[in-house]
């Protein structure tokens, strides 16, 4: 069943005065709420992980809830917080990786899910954008590297990659 | 048919306490305890400006030092907001107010340009870095106060709330400083004064984010 939107404010409010059949309510709610919204943007065997991450925010943070205001903006804002976070983990642990090569028990999958959650991501972008920020951000070629590879000048590299970056950014926010 | 996730749901049920939701006026009323705190304090330890203390205050100072003051107001607003996440929420009204108080530095350098293009002295001395030392320490009471109230809450967007919080945390910290600063040229209050909420705003926006992630 999918709660409508009064009906989780009123949980919410609920839950805030420790009212524990409400807070079961609300989780198992936002629970099949953060399931779709993630499950567009995360590889399945990510989904659990995120949204217990997730739900446990809303926990932690309960009392950031107005009651007076509807409840899924919140949980939306919350959860793309977490979003981002997931995916500056991933992007973190893949750079580690490139700069680790050397390291004997090597596992490819973090680098692997950081770049399928940013190729979901990439489709957005001009082709130019794309290549640069794939050629300098995550394959780790330096910028000279890259415009040879791309026929770019360097400058128009610097200029795709700060752009890209960019509109990342704000697609992740809109999100 | 039980989920996967409903220990875990069982769990944090267990773990529920009642949680008193974050109120934009008590987060507000933390920001002018410590605004008001920063500026009796200055008053206390270096006395107020002579025309102050005369009750016959110049025009300068009463414009410029309400521009500051109804920066601080609007950006800690903004800034006390950020701590109750909601997607779709627009907090711009400050930008308008930083464009008001930015008047004082742009008219600033337009005397300092007249003033330079005319031979004369720039009107910049560097005495006035000692108001804006002043003011970036006296900030560190409002930014203490706003990252505390910030981490009590969900900032969803801690880069944002970092810049804001030391827009905020700028402006009150100069205020404080020119309740007491004799100086009334448009030179002086436009670049020194000036000069410590951009810092102040700086500096939130690089140091504060890595406090307020959660």
């Amino acid at each position: 069943m999918i709660a409508d939107e009064a009906s989780l404010a009123r949980l919410a409010a609920l839950s805030q005065r420790g009212d524990r059949q409400a807070y079961t309510a609300l989780l198992q709610a936002s629970r099949g709420w953060l399931n779709r919204y993630f499950r567009r943007r995360v590889m399945p065997w990510q989904l659990d992980d995120l949204v217990q991450e997730t739900l446990l925010s809303v926990h932690r943070k309960l009392a950031s809830y107005q009651p007076d205001r509807p409840f899924i903006p919140w949980l939306a804002a919350i959860a793309r917080y977490r979003f981002v976070d997931h995916l500056r983990q991933a992007y973190r642990r893949a750079e580690d990786d490139l700069e680790d090569h050397d390291l004997a028990a090597h596992s490819d999958e973090p680098e692997i899910t950081a770049r399928i959650s940013l190729e979901r991501l990439f489709e957005a972008l001009p082709d130019a954008q794309q290549r640069a920020i794939e050629l300098v951000k995550i394959e780790g070629l330096s910028i000279a590297e890259a415009s040879q590879s791309t026929g770019q000048s360097e400058s128009l590299i610097k200029v795709n990659i700060h752009r890209g970056l960019k509109r990342l950014t704000a697609l992740i926010e809109k999100a | 048919m039980p989920h996967p996730n409903d220990d875990f749901i069982a769990g944090l049920v267990d773990d529920l306490k009642p949680a008193r939701p974050l109120q934009q006026r008590r987060g507000m009323g933390w920001a002018v305890a410590a605004l008001l705190a920063g500026a009796l304090t200055m008053l206390w330890l270096r006395g107020p400006r002579p025309d102050l203390a005369g009750g016959h205050p110049d025009a300068m100072f009463l414009i410029s030092a309400g521009l500051f003051l109804v920066l601080t107001l609007a950006s800690s607003w903004a800034a006390v907001d950020m701590a109750r996440p909601a997607v779709g929420s627009r907090r711009e009204g400050w930008v308008w107010t930083a464009l008001m108080a930015a008047v004082l530095p742009v008219s600033a350098i337009v005397v300092i340009s007249g003033n330079l293009s005319q031979g004369e002295d720039s009107g910049v001395h560097w005495g006035g870095l000692e108001c804006m030392l002043y003011g970036l320490g006296w900030s560190l009471l409002t930014a203490a106060t706003l990252v505390v109230w910030l981490r009590r809450g969900a900032p969803s967007n801690p880069a944002r709330a970092g810049l804001l919080a030391g827009v905020a945390a700028g402006s009150a910290g100069i205020f404080a400083v020119a309740l007491q600063c004799p100086v009334n040229a448009l030179a002086h209050i436009g670049v020194w004064h000036g000069m410590t909420v951009v810092l102040a705003g700086i500096a939130g926006r690089i140091a504060l984010p890595r406090l307020l992630r959660w």
